[in-house]
């Protein structure tokens, strides 16, 4: 798993690529975190390297989303992979987060 | 095409991942559609994580095997463990999905993914051992076919 990270101002787009599973959600969490702890309250995930993620990283995700929340801002997904799309279905995370089709569509949704 | 392969486990929370990727390895190369794969790895990944991190204590010597079988018609697994007793079809706590993200909790989640992405899943205790079957019949996604 990678995750690389640009900050602008009070929002992020942090792109992640390969697996994140329970043997590294712990890195995934740390990214995320040391993110959102640089004044960040609007992240953006780009999920298009994405090969897997279980819901180990879901679990990372439900931080972060929260921790957004908390700030003001939240988290949007985009460039989501199919098989992805579902995982986040089936386990109702699409009600707690908004799903773009674009990192510039995910970021609008955080100026309005 | 028939393919059988045997995985012995470690007591390790890297394993659970290279059961996956192995699963994927040989699915792969066998041609099994993609949609598929995806979710049969990640029940395996979710049922093996729950073992390798709750079903063992210090009292005993941790065995965990997974059969892997493959057939034209479906896919197979059966995991077992030595460990205490837990049928996570029953035993899991089904997660509230209509809970906002500030009262939600991912426990539970896991197996809720697995139940909904695996076609027929089997839990039994027998003479100390879990054990559990997965089976995913492959003509049922057709137009999954690459």
């Amino acid at each position: 798993m990678n995750v690389e990270t640009s900050v602008s101002g009070t929002t992020a787009v942090a792109t992640v690529s390969g697996r994140v599973d329970s043997a590294n959600a712990k890195d995934f969490d740390q990214a995320l975190r040391a993110i959102i702890d640089q004044g960040v309250s609007g992240l953006v995930v780009d999920c298009s390297g994405l090969k897997y993620m279980s819901s180990a990283g879901l679990r990372v995700l439900l931080i972060a989303i929260r921790k957004t929340n908390a700030a003001g801002g939240g988290l949007a997904l985009c460039r989501v992979p199919e098989h992805i799309r579902e995982v986040l279905e089936v386990s109702g995370f699409v009600r707690l987060t908004k799903v773009f089709d674009t990192p510039e569509d995910a970021q609008a949704s955080f100026s309005g | 095409m028939e393919v059988r392969s045997e995985l012995h486990l470690k007591l390790d929370k890297d394993e659970p991942r290279r059961v996956a990727e192995e699963f994927e390895e040989i699915a792969m190369e066998h041609g099994v559609p993609m949609g598929v794969v995806f979710k049969f790895q990640l029940a395996l990944d979710e049922l093996l994580t729950n073992v390798v991190s709750y079903a063992f204590d210090e009292s005993v010597d941790p065995v965990i095997t997974v059969v892997l079988h493959f057939t034209d018609a479906q896919v197979t697994a059966v995991i077992e463990d030595n460990g205490r007793p837990f049928n996570p079809l029953q035993d899991a706590p089904a997660p509230d999905l209509d809970l906002s993200a500030e009262d939600r909790t991912v426990g539970g989640l896991g197996i809720h993914l697995t139940k909904a992405f695996v076609e027929t899943l089997d839990y039994e205790r027998k003479d100390g051992w879990n054990r559990l079957s997965l089976v995913q019949p492959l003509s049922a996604h057709p137009e999954e076919h690459a």
